[in-house]
């Protein structure tokens, strides 16, 4: 009886071990966790890059220029000693330069919308690298941030929601959907796609064809990103009919793109991009192929980005296959897709890692520092220079003993529990709210906005779900209201809203 | 929460590993353990590189540094274990050769000119902020107490210094060409807060850096 009872006991603990591993295992698997915290994360690195080396237009040649004060042959020597990675260092020309710059302007941009975001955010990288290498000297802590950030996006799948790819995928479903059910219509709307649509129609395996050249399509109207809108919304409206379930035979080769929840909609958006991903495919491989062969790349990086390459090139035909093709390449499919969850999660992870190791890191130095122990630490930095945009303000502030007092204290605690509070949602969400609100004195007060944004953006992957939510509805509907008050525009509908809350999966927030 | 990890979104049904064919299971076993160990070893290089010295990163020290080091390094402690009490300026001055004769010129604050461009600045630019702050960081850090130059750093430092005092001089100064140039640094304490009974003498001291010969490669355009 005892000895049963006790092999109950292990053996009820084994299977709950069991199903917990199983479980943990399907949840690292079966989807890209944080939808919403890794497109927040994406589009502030993405802003905070963007309007940086906007703001720094006019500076740019001091700043990175082959004759910037660290010049060009300063730079060689230094890199010559740490092989840090920079594509300016290839030529001292000043052409090049100016190449690099814009090249770099524009994938901040890419990465911002959301444009064909799988190639973009590796563009970024380079950017970002290339440029902060190029003048270590010049960056400062939010520089160093966007640096870490930049290699990290690589790896995720950040525009699950809220960009471009999203929302052409959503419009892609739309159309196989409107395709299934009125196929007239839509052929009379849309006579560009006519034979596409029609493919779509007649067998479930080409239907991935109509959806790619979709794609295609929505790429030209980049420029004019919202105008398209009311068309999608009419589709829909067209498509309002059918429940998304029954949309006739679903191409089963259509699975991760089966259904208009963000989780799923857009989850092979950056690769599922038909022509203008093919192009951006094919030139990134020419432009490989040209600097591998004239030396541009260590060994180390050059299998990096032949990497990358040959995995969104694989990506893009094992959907293409698996779209028309057997169980097996199905398969392949379903583990290719299963791979780039696990990645994607697993970055995550070194991503919260890493903001709170910046946070717990810096709180432990500033214990043990003499100024922060009693208590005036927070009333030097607004004595400098260097950090004193508003110096009648900061005096101000810093004249009053005890709120330098509860600042310093209240910015110690704060950093050193972080980490700790994630154990409690509500803990979290409070000292959030607090670092977010420190961050956003420090950009005016010390005259750090960059810094400050980088560091709002790395806080942002820690932001609860419904809020990103209650965001992106805020926005949309004040972009549609901003968009109503544009002359020579009606009222027109505001974007679709992506699904439900109820199938977004959560990180542990 | 449990539901949408069994049923991926869209109605799909379960699509995860349970689906798989069993080398397809396998291989993701193999994905998983990999990603795994990938992710902790990351995650322990960047800790250990961030850490104060310890047992570990003393044993595994060049392990660390060859893993961390460009591309990893996080480089920031502004404000610890204290935030700067002093404010850090650099003066500049230069001899001018001017018809057969030199002078010397007074000294210039090139700091003080950063400050003034970023009062009422909301968006102060890195070559305001950062350039010549980060450069004398970087110099000071690289030379001895004597002002010698310590390894390659400190001849880049010296030189990118020399750079910066020649691009905000230009080449010709109070109508004769710069020969030479000199800098030091002017570092003042922040005087303790009013509210405080401490008492610091708030007194600038300077550090005289040698006599420099500007050469064509201090100057803008010669930097290739």
């Amino acid at each position: 009886m005892t000895d049963q009872g006790r092999y109950m006991g292990v053996h009820g603990l084994r299977v709950r071990i069991e199903r917990c591993v199983s479980r943990g295992l399907t949840r690292v698997t079966a989807q890209a966790l944080g939808p919403y915290q890794t497109a927040i994360v994406r589009i502030g690195f993405g802003a905070a890059w963007f309007f940086f080396l906007l703001r720094e237009w006019p500076h740019r040649q001091e700043l990175y220029g082959p004759d910037s004060p660290w010049s060009w042959g300063l730079a060689e020597r230094l890199i010559e000693t740490n092989d840090a990675f920079s594509v300016l260092m290839w030529s001292s020309s000043d052409n090049w330069f100016q190449l690099v710059y814009v090249v770099a302007l524009a994938a901040a941009a890419a990465v911002l919308l959301g444009w064909h975001t799988r190639a973009a955010t590796v563009l970024f990288m380079v950017g970002v690298l290339s440029l902060q290498n190029r003048s270590v000297f010049m960056g400062d802590g939010g520089d160093n941030v966007i640096h870490l950030m930049s290699m990290y996006l690589v790896f995720t799948r950040c525009a699950q929601v809220w960009s471009l790819d999203a929302r052409r995928a959503a419009r892609a479903l739309r159309r196989r959907e409107a395709a299934a059910d009125h196929p007239e219509e839509l052929r009379a709307a849309q006579p560009g796609t006519d034979a596409e649509t029609s493919a779509g129609e007649r067998s479930v395996g080409e239907r991935s064809v109509g959806a790619s050249s979709v794609g295609a399509s929505s790429n030209g109207e980049l420029s004019n990103g919202d105008l398209p809108a009311g068309e999608v919304a009419g589709a829909a409206a067209r498509a309002g009919g059918s429940t998304g379930d029954e949309a006739g035979p679903r191409p089963a080769g259509a699975a991760s793109g089966s259904g208009p929840a963000p989780g799923a909609g857009a989850r092979p958006a950056g690769t599922d991009a038909g022509v203008g991903g093919v192009v951006l495919w094919t030139v990134f491989g020419a432009v490989l192929l040209g600097s591998t062969v004239a030396g541009g790349f260590t060994v180390g990086w050059a299998l990096f980005y032949w990497g990358l390459w040959a995995v969104h090139g694989m990506w893009w035909s094992v959907q293409r296959a698996a779209a028309r093709g057997g169980a097996a390449v199905r398969e392949l499919r379903d583990v290719c897709d299963i791979l780039a969850n696990l990645v994607h999660n697993g970055v995550l992870l070194v991503i919260m890692i890493e903001v709170c190791l910046v946070y717990s890191t810096a709180g432990w130095f500033k214990i043990q520092g003499t100024r922060w122990q009693d208590g005036t630490a927070v009333y030097y930095p607004m004595n400098l220079d260097y950090f004193t945009p508003w110096p009648d303000l900061s005096h101000l502030l810093a004249a009053n003993g005890v709120m330098v007092f509860l600042v310093t204290y209240g910015t110690v605690a704060t950093q050193v529990a972080f980490p700790f509070t994630l154990l409690n949602r509500r803990a979290k969400n409070v000292l959030l709210a607090f670092m977010i609100a420190e961050h956003v004195s420090i950009a005016v007060l010390l005259g750090l906005p960059f810094f400050s944004l980088a560091m709002i953006a790395a806080d942002a992957v820690f932001l609860p779900t419904v809020f990103l939510m209650w965001l992106g509805r805020s926005t949309a509907a004040l972009g549609g209201r901003a968009g109503g008050l544009l002359p020579g525009r009606g009222r027109r509908v505001p974007l679709p809203e992506p699904e439900p809350a109820a199938e977004v999966p959560k990180v542990s927030v | 929460m449990e539901p949408a990890a069994h049923q991926a979104p869209g109605g799909e049904g379960m699509r995860g590993i349970a689906a798989l064919s069993l080398p397809a299971r396998i291989f993701v076993a193999i994905a998983v353990a990999v990603v795994t160990v990938g992710i902790a070893f990351h995650v322990a290089m960047v800790f250990l590189q961030t850490a104060p010295e310890n047992t570990i990163s003393k044993r595994h020290g060049e392990l660390v540094d060859s893993y961390v080091y460009p591309e990893f390094e996080r480089n920031w402690k502004l404000f610890a274990p204290n935030p700067l009490q002093q404010n850090v300026a650099v003066h500049a001055r230069a001899t001018v050769a001017k018809d057969g004769s030199t002078e010397t010129t007074g000294w210039v604050d090139l700091s003080a000119m950063d400050g003034a461009a970023i009062h009422g600045n909301p968006a102060p630019s890195h070559t305001q902020q950062n350039e010549l702050r980060r450069a004398w960081e970087f110099y000071v850090d690289n030379h001895d107490e004597k002002g010698k130059p310590v390894g390659l750093r400190g001849a880049l430092s010296e030189q990118y210094i020399k750079r910066i005092v020649m691009l905000r001089f230009g080449p010709e100064l109070n109508g004769g060409s710069v020969e030479r140039i000199q800098v030091r640094s002017a570092v003042t304490p922040v005087a303790p807060p009013d509210w405080s009974d401490e008492r610091t003498e708030v007194k600038t001291r300077y550090t005289v850096q040698p006599w420099w010969h500007v050469t064509s490669a201090d100057l803008p355009g010669g930097g290739k």
